[in-house]
């Protein structure tokens, strides 16, 4: 008994009151749970506007529908599909379109949505390549690696930075704060 | 009106409170609360509160009977009463096994709340029989820390928000201490540890500070989503008539404050007061407090030749731009009453991490 270190015992796992012991999902707002049938069907649609040239509309429709209750690869999909979005809108329709947006009904969130997509979308596009080619390495200093080979994301996270900039000037540092308070991910 | 500006120090205060004739300030430095005393125009220090072995965390001034109660990371509150010898404190049996967060007193002041990181809330009142500050606690069903607590008019209903992201109304109903309550919109029978109402707003942020509105007739709450949600009950047990958010392009609110039925003003990571306007239809940010003329910046003096060379030679620029344009340099933490009439709050004070204590008229 003396060799116990009592400092480092976990006192949460003994308590039965302790956050540790109950669900926190029950704090969180529920959401509806989504089928990843639903995701695929809603991005059909949202392309179809996208080829008939509807921009606006096919971004508003992905805004407006995000699917938090779906699991990893329902939110994948959706993820590409914003991000397919994002980068067929030129440079000098990103303001006009996110003004209009915001002055919207429900334009503070779509946008706080579309900030979440931005920043998923920049872990994501660091992350993705060096998945594909790197081996393991046993210094476990693949990151350091992973920065070099992660040029294949380079032109998407451009464009993810200039809306990053746009949703900012538009919904400013209100909207980051969001997306990191936000227990509804994307 | 130019805003009254008190430097006291260059350290945080994490909450300050006002005697009620205004003459004399409390604030929570460190371990310790300092009372300052108006001299002219100027607060000095006078008397220090020293008793709590960590950070004190809440300090307030009960306005008649002229009590302070403070409480602290350590875990305890003291209740501090003016004697010939000075000050004497009395600790108060909190019976918490984490820090202390907030403390306020119920307008009745017989009863004050305490915030916890112990997931509950103590309610403390005075034991005649063992002359003594005793607590019942508020339990049921909050799941984390406490981070702020406001009273109803009333002196029995306590609202309460917490960081797992709701913001609670409670009965803190102590027998043979509060006359029993008037029903209201919040219920009709309101035993001890009675939820009245339980609120979240949709992306379940942290709340950072609530507020009762002066009838005490509606529910306003800060959260960390950079919103503030003001809540209409209709009766009890029964949906709210109205849930207004107002999600802000600014930074956080730390603080709330109702001026009147009609108006909020709010202040926090922006380190500037704003005020926001509106009914059950609906609640819309209406500009900065501070709008009308900054006084904390001077206008650009005319720099003579010699001194904007010299700058650049020193800084690599010619104007200083270290300054805020606020004028509070960094985040307000507590905004409080400090004057009324007819019901309208005329003047308030703030204080923030700066060390400042400024006193602003609406």
């Amino acid at each position: 008994m003396a060799a116990v270190n009592w400092r480092t015992i976990n006192i949460d796992a003994l308590d039965p009151d302790s956050p540790a012991n109950f669900d926190l999902s029950t704090l969180t707002p529920a959401v509806a749970p989504v089928s990843t049938a639903d995701v695929q069907s809603l991005a059909t649609q949202i392309r179809q506007l996208l080829r008939g040239g509807d921009n606006e509309g096919a971004l508003r429709g992905a805004l407006e529908n995000p699917p938090y209750g779906a699991d990893e690869r329902g939110k994948d999909i959706h993820l590409a599909t914003v991000i397919e979005i994002l980068q067929s809108i030129r440079q000098s329709d990103m303001s006009p379109i996110l003004s209009r947006i915001y002055q919207s009904e429900g334009g503070t969130e779509a946008l706080d949505v579309l900030m979440k997509y931005v920043y998923k979308g920049m872990a994501q596009s660091n992350a993705a390549p060096p998945a594909k080619h790197i081996t393991p390495q046993a210094t476990g200093f693949s990151q350091i690696h992973s920065r070099g080979t992660g040029e294949g994301g380079g032109q998407a996270m451009s464009v993810l930075l200039s809306w990053h900039e746009k949703v900012v000037e538009i919904a400013g540092p209100g909207c980051i704060v969001r997306v990191m308070t936000d227990r509804r991910t994307v | 009106m130019a805003p009254e500006v008190h430097h006291l120090f260059n350290h945080p205060i994490a909450d300050h409170s006002f005697s009620a004739d205004r003459q004399t300030l409390a604030v929570a430095r460190e371990n310790n609360v300092e009372l300052y005393g108006k001299t002219g125009g100027k607060f000095q220090l006078k008397d220090e509160l020293t008793g709590h072995d960590k950070l004190v965390t809440g300090v307030d001034i009960a306005p008649r009977s002229g009590k302070i109660v403070t409480c602290s990371q350590d875990r305890n509150a003291y209740v501090w009463e003016p004697s010939p010898e000075g000050w004497k404190p009395t600790l108060v049996l909190l019976r918490i096994n984490r820090a202390a967060t907030c403390v306020r007193w119920a307008p009745s002041e017989t009863k004050f709340a305490v915030g916890s990181g112990a997931r509950l809330i103590p309610v403390c009142y005075f034991e005649e029989e063992d002359n003594w500050w005793v607590s019942k606690h508020l339990k049921k069903p909050i799941r984390s820390t406490i981070t702020t607590v406001s009273w109803h008019p009333n002196s029995v209903l306590l609202a309460a928000g917490s960081t797992d992201g709701h913001a609670r109304v409670f009965s803190s109903f102590v027998k043979g201490v509060d006359a029993r309550p008037e029903p209201s919109v919040w219920g009709e029978r309101l035993p001890f540890n009675t939820v009245c109402g339980e609120f979240l707003n949709n992306t379940a942020g942290w709340v950072h500070s609530v507020a009762f509105s002066p009838s005490g007739n509606a529910l306003a709450f800060a959260a960390h989503d950079s919103s503030v949600t003001v809540v209409y009950p209709s009766a009890p047990e029964q949906a709210p008539r109205a849930v207004l958010s107002v999600s802000t392009q600014l930074l956080p609110f730390m603080s709330l404050l109702w001026s009147s039925e009609t108006e909020i003003i709010a202040a926090g990571y922006d380190c500037e007061a704003y005020r926001l306007q509106g009914n059950e239809q609906g609640w819309q940010l209406a500009g900065s407090l501070e709008s009308e003329g900054r006084p904390g910046i001077q206008d650009q003096r005319e720099e003579s030749a010699l001194n904007m060379f010299r700058q650049m030679d020193l800084k690599g620029k010619t104007t200083d731009d270290t300054k805020l344009k606020t004028v509070h340099q960094n985040t307000i933490s507590t905004i409080r009453s400090f004057n009324e009439s007819g019901g309208t709050v005329r003047k308030l004070s703030s204080n923030g991490v700066d060390g400042r204590v400024v006193v602003w008229t609406i």
